[in-house]
């Protein structure tokens, strides 16, 4: 049924063409005289500015050198010289043939041209809400990660970096999470590619466009609904070529270090533990206790904890004549852990070629290759924090002590064996490659077709020491995933005449992901030789492969109509059909929006100090499908965890599928309004943007959770709502500008409020997010999604302090005893306090979603110096500080405290709230909910502008010399390392602010030097 | 130009056509349990059944968290055994502690082997293989769904009863305990019908032995409490005589019993296997192990338990009391010096189950490990559970002479040859229960038979005063049965204990 209307359209759209082929427009101008003159900006000319005569469509380009010619001029005619990035100027022509001008740039660059998906469309035009970075405000700072420029420089778009490893990870979300179980990522296009966010070179970059309202993400159709982030790469301006090399080196050291007990502090609270004096006790002697009590312990992060190295190299070319341009760049990055001991490489190389062969015919190609590396082990922090500093590394003969003598404080291997016996080496290698062709049918039609593949093979091989206890492991894992798409887009464009024109976009669009793995496991290796490089060493070698293919057809019409350059209006619909639905394949997302730019009404037109100001309102409707292959489907199990030896080999079983079958399963759709003003003051001095938006889920795509009793457990359903509402704010202002001083600063506040509002037939709450016992040893779900509260609520119970001397038989009445943890009992099996401590008086004791997060950016120059600085932070966010109920000893993963806030324990003559009792008995409790708000100097860069007496005489164009510190300060009162670590476990939005394995970020010291020439 | 514009307009209309999908998802890689056709199909089914009950029954620290109580097993003061503790010290019985590590684990391993047996039994209705294949496979799933329930209705009391053919939706209650009982009752009595005779089975797999087991156990449970219906001890010893009327099983010297080469021997009823190349191992030598032997530290006996059990060879190779002092160099367990302590030196100050670790292998990984297939019901319970049942009913000779029969091998002695020194004329039923304690020490069984016999609180009476573990209160009836995990509670529509305990 879908499948015939589709059909149709496509026939339809076949008419479309060929009626917009019979469609021809023509325009006449008359004129007196011609001008020339050159174009240029402070650093040479700007071949391709362009200069119009205002009012009309004569005009030209400056040529290779800046320099033009402008016939048909009349005396009392204004041109407009403009250029992308630069404020525009208009210069009345009154007797001039000649005409030399500089342009400036322009900070607020309303007349920048913005990419906004399947093209391009002017700043001040925009309808929806859309928020723009430029390589401008992030290319000061040294970074090596495209999430590092967006990290606090765009409202509504929070980034938090998850951990100081690496390549480290980073979450980026945009306006909140819309979905529980259907992934909450935004979508990231790079020239049009559908595309990790990983697989670019943040030096590439030219502009990042983050669609934020439904108008501007509706044209991505089932994808859009998380917002969608557009990356553009730099391509060659036309003029003499230009090399700029980039280089930088850095130190890095972890931010923060936890306070842990000493050797003998550890002892003394490990013996305290078994309930006996220090004379009875069988644990340490007393000889031990005198050499601890001399000479300290082991200092386990120390251990871990080192001084990481990174080196960044970028060479990039560009230049290009008037029908060829180029970009060409290649980055070396290397990267070694602060904590031990893996080495991190990334090598990428870019194309980016753009030819026009005609008149009316232009073809592009970007091609990026890339390669990443990491090589060895990250020391698990975790275990290192968790490990008596009793037991040294190293034993006297020199050798690493497996464990901690007598398990005294963790049973965990020695986190430094791993490191220095076992192998880890990662590669991802990838191809992308977009191909497009622009071709003028006829006058005001255009065509464009993209085509691309995006490829990555990822080769992830492991060893486990037959050192390190084991019996010796192999692990080879092979992803290849492969990524085609084709874009085909028709525009159309009609001057309407009076300043308003319309703009039709017709695009078909097929994207194909496919994905294969082959992993190999392989163990009783008989020799640490070979490792994973010859799995034939080992006795037992298991393989297992999996393919999968999606498939994603749409087509999308879209119209903008600007009339008397003061009303915009867009309206766009798109058809998405997905091969990962049954019955349901085909969903429509219409979006409308509108804009007024009211400073170009009559009474504001003249005005000196408001130059833009424009009111847009908007409403779409997106989807979001992001489930995995056969998740609409029941899958028999197959896999070596349900293989039986009959006969003493493993024999093949199969398991009944643990997902129930929903063939009726759909896309979820987000329902969006957005209302947002834009304010420009004194030429743009000023730059104020406030977006209020609502956004309503539906048809949640929820993985829902069945009692492990009943069998299957999953089941994909559309059900439930979730409501996202909030504002963006972003405020430009340029304090001071002149000859010797630029001052500007950005600050951007966003502020989301999160609320689950259904959930399916009539459930209360379900519980989905990773359950912790992995790392804490309690079968307890920190959190929980309730009707009612924000997607993630903290749970546990209600801690009162500690029991007291005096309350003994008020204890006695709960089992316990003076030094215990004092719970409070709120309920029973009949709704109301019964006495017991159980289940039921589990409650909400924290919500991890901040009040408003927020980015201050300053940029101050004075002359040749220059100072860049991020200032990042988030407000009323409560972190589960489960890392420190670990190290106090509270769950069973700990089998003693090591954290120094156990000095502080209970005693009769300490009458304090921390509990002495820890016997794994305890729970989760409000006694780890802490304030995770924060103000963090993110990044800072101070750099001098070599004089242009020195640039010339070295023959150089430019020469900048920098340093830089990031995470060079934070204030919180959070005890952990750090709270911005503890976003979420997996980048789930499911188990917000849960302080688990968390690593702490590093302070990263840098020197650079950037030259071009 | 023109030719341009054609071939552009062309190659613009190309990918127009070419670039069109069907958009059905590609399922050839989608394996479905649809038909049954042949017996390799069956045996790919059963397999996960099998190795489900082998990976919770390899892990004897995790799947007897709820039998703590029982005075044949006790834990460490310390460190991570707060799950062991809890129930070792009574800490539970209105609803408390239902949160606690480990005891999910036998819950949702019995539940998830039920729904793969419901699935088998389901899918076997529609199977085109052999009707004798078809019939097999029914047995199997049925005896194995009948032990998982039984297991799941003795810890937690009376459970949901989920059926095959039947679509779960999260709002299934708890059914009573008899009507569980009827459930098993029924399923035992198909699978008796259609399981080869021992000693004709498949490799590996089970005979009829194994469904007779069962059965004698569910009959004597139901005698016992909750349900205390007396009629069963008949049923009870007509199941067990089956298997000993069938002549094929025995019992092995006692010294070969609990060797790797003694284990697949007449004795096993049935027992869960490892595979050859060791990539699944057994935790009974480390969880019976304490940490000088780098251990879990999980389990020991009471002290009580062990001074009560009878001197001779049966306690010299269920006890060992001299611990080994190891360490692990250079990825090896090696001896440190001295190679053994008295256990009586040791951090826990217990003997260790010898019969647990005499079979362990220090070679396979940096904690002693084995690769002793694990007995689910031996000959000589059968036995007792015979001789217990008939004392009850009326002792006989023959159940007199399985009582006996049981005494003699834990002498050392020949089994079947009488010996006025060991042999008794009569047992009291207690008498049977107590020989049981000690003939199957530690072996997941002593709990059940204090709760059903309500003996728990007459044993713990006797628990010396220096046992390290503190008792949070006396056990009575609230401590019988354990809380269902708050894992299962919180999803679904089940009443905790003791609120939702129903019997009938």
């Amino acid at each position: 049924m879908k499948r015939i209307k589709f059909k149709r359209w496509k026939n339809s759209f076949k008419t479309f063409l060929f009626a917009i082929t019979m469609f021809v427009m023509c325009g006449y101008s008359f004129a007196q005289k011609t001008i020339t003159g050159n174009v240029s900006d402070d650093s040479g000319p700007l071949p391709g500015a362009t200069i119009v005569v205002k009012g009309t469509s004569n005009g030209t380009q400056a040529d290779f050198d800046g320099n033009f010619v402008l016939n048909n001029v009349n005396e009392d005619d204004t041109l407009v010289f403009s250029y992308i990035g630069y404020a525009s100027q208009e210069i009345l022509v009154s007797g001039q043939s000649q005409m030399n001008v500089v342009l400036l740039e322009d900070t607020a660059r309303l007349d920048e041209v913005v990419v906004v998906g399947y093209g391009t469309a002017k700043k001040s035009d925009l309808t929806g809400s859309v928020a723009s970075v430029s390589a401008k405000d992030f290319e000061k700072q040294p970074l090596n990660d495209v999430s590092q420029a967006l990290l606090g420089r765009a409202a509504g778009l929070q980034v938090t970096q998850n951990s100081g490893t690496p390549g480290g990870d980073f979450k980026i979300r945009i306006r909140g999470a819309n979905s529980i179980s259907g992934g909450n990522e935004p979508l990231f296009v790079v020239d049009g590619q559908f595309l990790d966010i990983s697989a670019v070179n943040v030096n590439d970059i030219q502009s990042i466009e983050v669609l934020k309202d439904a108008s501007a993400t509706a044209i991505y159709g089932n994808r859009g609904a998380n917002g969608v982030v557009l990356i553009t790469t730099k391509r060659g301006r036309p003029g003499k070529a230009t090399i700029n090399v980039d280089v930088f080196t850095s130190i890095s050291k972890p931010t923060t270090r936890l306070d842990l007990l000493n050797g003998i502090e550890f002892a003394e609270a490990a013996i305290e533990q078994e309930g006996v004096s220090i004379e009875d006790s069988t644990l340490f002697t007393q000889e031990q206790l005198d050499e601890l009590r001399a000479n300290g312990g082991e200092d386990w992060q120390d251990r871990l904890f080192r001084t990481g190295f990174a080196n960044n190299v970028q060479v990039s070319a560009s230049g290009g004549s008037e029908d060829i341009d180029y970009y060409i760049s290649s980055n070396f990055y290397e990267e070694t852990s602060t904590i031990q001991a893996q080495k991190f490489r990334r090598l990428n190389v870019r194309t980016n070629l753009n030819a026009k062969l005609s008149k009316r015919l232009k073809v592009g190609m970007n091609l990026n290759i890339g390669r990443e590396e990491r090589d060895g082990i990250i020391g698990n922090l975790s275990d290192a924090l968790a490990f008596s500093p009793t037991t040294f590394a190293f034993n006297e003969e020199g050798e690493l002590n497996l464990f901690s003598e007598n398990d005294l404080g963790t049973t965990a291997l020695n986190p430094l064996v791993p490191v220095n016996f076992n192998l880890r080496e990662s590669t991802t290698d990838r191809y992308n490659i977009t191909a497009n062709l622009n071709y003028d049918i006829v006058k005001n039609l255009v065509a464009n077709i993209s085509a691309g593949v995006v490829r990555s093979d990822i080769h992830n091989n492991s060893y486990s020491s037959l050192r390190a206890g084991g019996i010796g492991r192999a692990n080879v894992d092979n992803i290849y995933r492969t990524n085609l798409f084709n874009t085909n887009r028709l525009t159309y464009t009609v001057d309407l005449g009076e300043r308003s024109n319309l703009k039709i976009d017709a695009v078909h669009e097929l994207v194909i992901n496919q994905f294969n793995r082959a992993d190999i496991d392989a163990s009783n290796f008989f020799t640490d030789l070979v490792t994973f490089r010859d799995l034939s060493a080992a006795q037992v070698q298991i393989a297992q492969n999996n393919e999968s293919r999606r498939e994603l057809e749409s087509f999308l019409g879209r119209a903008n109509l600007s009339l008397l350059d003061r009303y915009l209006f867009t309206a766009s619909i798109r058809a998405d059909g997905t091969s990962i639905f049954q019955n349901d394949r085909v969903g429509y997302f219409p979006s409308a929006s509108f804009a007024w730019k009211i400073n170009q009404e009559e009474f504001l037109k003249d005005s000196k100090s408001i130059n833009n100001l424009k009111l847009r309102l908007s409403y779409g409707q997106v989807g979001n499908q992001s489930i995995n292959v056969f998740g609409t489907r029941e899958r028999a199990r197959l896999d070596e965890d349900i293989n039986y030896p009959f006969e003493g080999n493993l024999a093949v079983g199969v398991a009944p599928s643990n997902r129930l079958a929903n063939p009726d399963l759909t896309w979820e759709t987000t329902e969006q309004i957005n209302a947002g003003l834009d304010l420009g003051l004194w030429n743009s001095a000023v730059t104020f943007s406030f977006d209020y938006y609502k956004k309503n889920t539906t048809d949640l795509l929820l993985d829902t959770q069945l009692p492990d009793f009943v069998g299957p457990t999953r089941q994909f359903v559309n059900a439930g709502e979730i409501l996202n509402e909030g504002i963006d704010i972003n405020l430009g202002t340029r304090i001071l500008r002149n000859d010797d001083w630029n001052i500007n600063s950005t600050l951007t506040i966003s502020r989301n409020r999160n609320e689950v509002l259904a959930l399916n037939d009539g459930l209360e709450f379900i519980e989905i997010g990773q359950n912790v016992s992995g790392f804490s040893g309690t079968p307890l779900n920190a959190t929980r999604i309730e009707v009612g509260r924000p997607i993630s609520s903290l749970r546990g119970f209600i801690f009162d302090g500690v029991w007291q001397l005096g309350e003994e038989d008020e204890a006695a009445a709960f089992g316990r005893i003076p030094g215990d943890a004092r719970f409070r009992d709120i309920s029973g099996p009949d709704g109301v306090p019964d006495g017991v401590i159980t289940t039921d008086d589990i409650t909400v004791v924290g919500d991890a979603n901040p009040d408003f997060t927020w980015g201050w950016n300053w940029d101050i120059s004075y002359k040749n110096l220059n100072l860049n600085f991020l200032l990042t932070g988030s407000q009323g966010n409560d972190i589960y500080n489960l890392q420190n109920a670990r190290l106090l000893g509270v769950f069973t993963r700990q089998t003693n405290p090591t954290l120094g806030a156990f000095r502080n324990r209970w005693s009769t003559t300490n009458p304090s709230n921390v509990p002495a009792r820890v016997d794994g008995a305890q729970t989760l409790s409000s006694q780890f909910i802490e304030d995770g708000s924060f103000v963090s100097m993110k990044n800072i860069v101070f750099s001098y502008n070599f004089n242009q007496k020195v640039t010339d005489a070295l023959g150089i164009n430019n020469a900048r010399l920098y340093a830089s510190a990031q995470n060079l300060f934070i204030i919180t009162d959070y005890s952990g390392f750090d709270p911005e670590t503890t976003a979420s476990v997996n980048n789930e939005d499911v188990d917000l602010g849960l302080d688990i394995n968390s690593v702490p970020l590093n302070r990263t010291i840098t020197l650079g030097l950037n030259v071009s020439f | 130009m023109k030719s341009i514009h054609k071939g552009i307009t062309a190659v613009l209309l190309l990918f127009l056509a070419i670039s069109c999908s069907d958009l059905e998802e590609d399922t050839r890689s989608l394996l479905t349990l649809d038909e049954l056709s042949s017996e390799g199909d069956i045996v790919a089914s059963v397999a996960p059944i099998y190795r489900n009950m082998l990976d919770i029954h390899r892990q004897p620290h995790v799947l007897r968290t709820a039998t703590f109580g029982g005075d044949d097993l006790t834990t460490s003061p310390r460190r991570n055994k707060v799950a062991f503790r809890v129930f070792d010290g009574f800490d539970y019985g209105s609803g408390e502690n239902s949160d606690i590590i480990a005891l999910p684990e036998a819950w949702d391993t019995y539940w998830q082997t039920i729904y793969f047996c419901n699935t088998l039994i389901d899918g076997l209705k529609t199977a085109t293989a052999t009707e004798e294949e078809i019939a097999l496979g029914d047995a199997e799933a049925r005896a194995f769904r009948a032990y998982c329930y039984l297991h799941l209705v003795k810890t937690w009391g009376n459970v949901p009863l989920i059926v095959d053919g039947v679509t779960p939706t999260g709002d299934e209650q708890r059914a009573t305990v008899v009507e569980n009982y009827e459930f098993i009752e029924n399923d035992l009595l198909i699978a008796e019908q259609n399981l080869p005779d021992a000693g004709s089975e498949s490799e590996g797999r089970i005979s009829v032995s194994f469904a007779k087991a069962v059965f004698s156990d569910l009959y004597l449970t139901w005698a016992g409490w909750p349900v205390q219906d007396e009629t069963k001890y008949e049923a009870a010893a007509q199941k067990s005589r089956d298997i000993i009327d069938a002549g094929f099983h025995e019992l092995v010297p006692i010294e070969e019993l609990w060797t790797l080469e003694g284990a697949v021997s007449r004795e096993s009823i049935f027992s869960l296997r490892f595979p050859a190349d060791a990539s699944i191992l057994s935790a009974f030598p480390t969880a019976f192990s304490g940490v000088e032997s780098r251990g879990f530290n999980d389990a020991f006996p009471e002290l009580q338990f062990f001074f009560d059990f009878p001197e001779g060879p049966r306690k010299d190779f269920t006890f060992l009391e001299d611990i080994p002092n190891r360490r692990v160099r250079g990825g090896v367990i090696v001896d440190r010096d001295p190679p053994t302590i008295p256990f009586e030196d040791t951090e826990n100050q217990k003997p260790y189950y010898r019969k647990f670790t005499l079979a362990e292998d220090l070679t396979i990984n940096s904690r002693p490990r084995g690769l002793r297939p694990i007995e689910m019901y031996r000959y000589a319970e059968i036995l007792l559970i015979y001789a217990e049942a008939q004392a009850r009913i009326g002792q006989t000779a023959s159940s007199i002479e399985a009582f006996n029969q049981v005494k003699r091998r834990a002498a050392g002695l020949p089994y079947l040859v009488p010996d006025p020194t060991v042999d008794v004329t009569s047992a009291t039923p207690n008498e049977v229960v107590d020989e049981k304690g000690w003939e199957l020490a530690g072996e997941y069984k002593r709990w059940f038979d204090l709760v059903r016999t309500q003996r728990v609180a007459e044993v713990t009476a006797r628990r010396l005063s220096d046992e390290v573990i503190p008792l949070t209160r006396q056990p009575s009836e609230a401590q019988f049965i354990a809380p269902i995990p708050f894992s299962a509670i919180n999803l679904s529509q089940l009443e905790q204990n003791p609120q939702g305990f129903r019997i009938r």
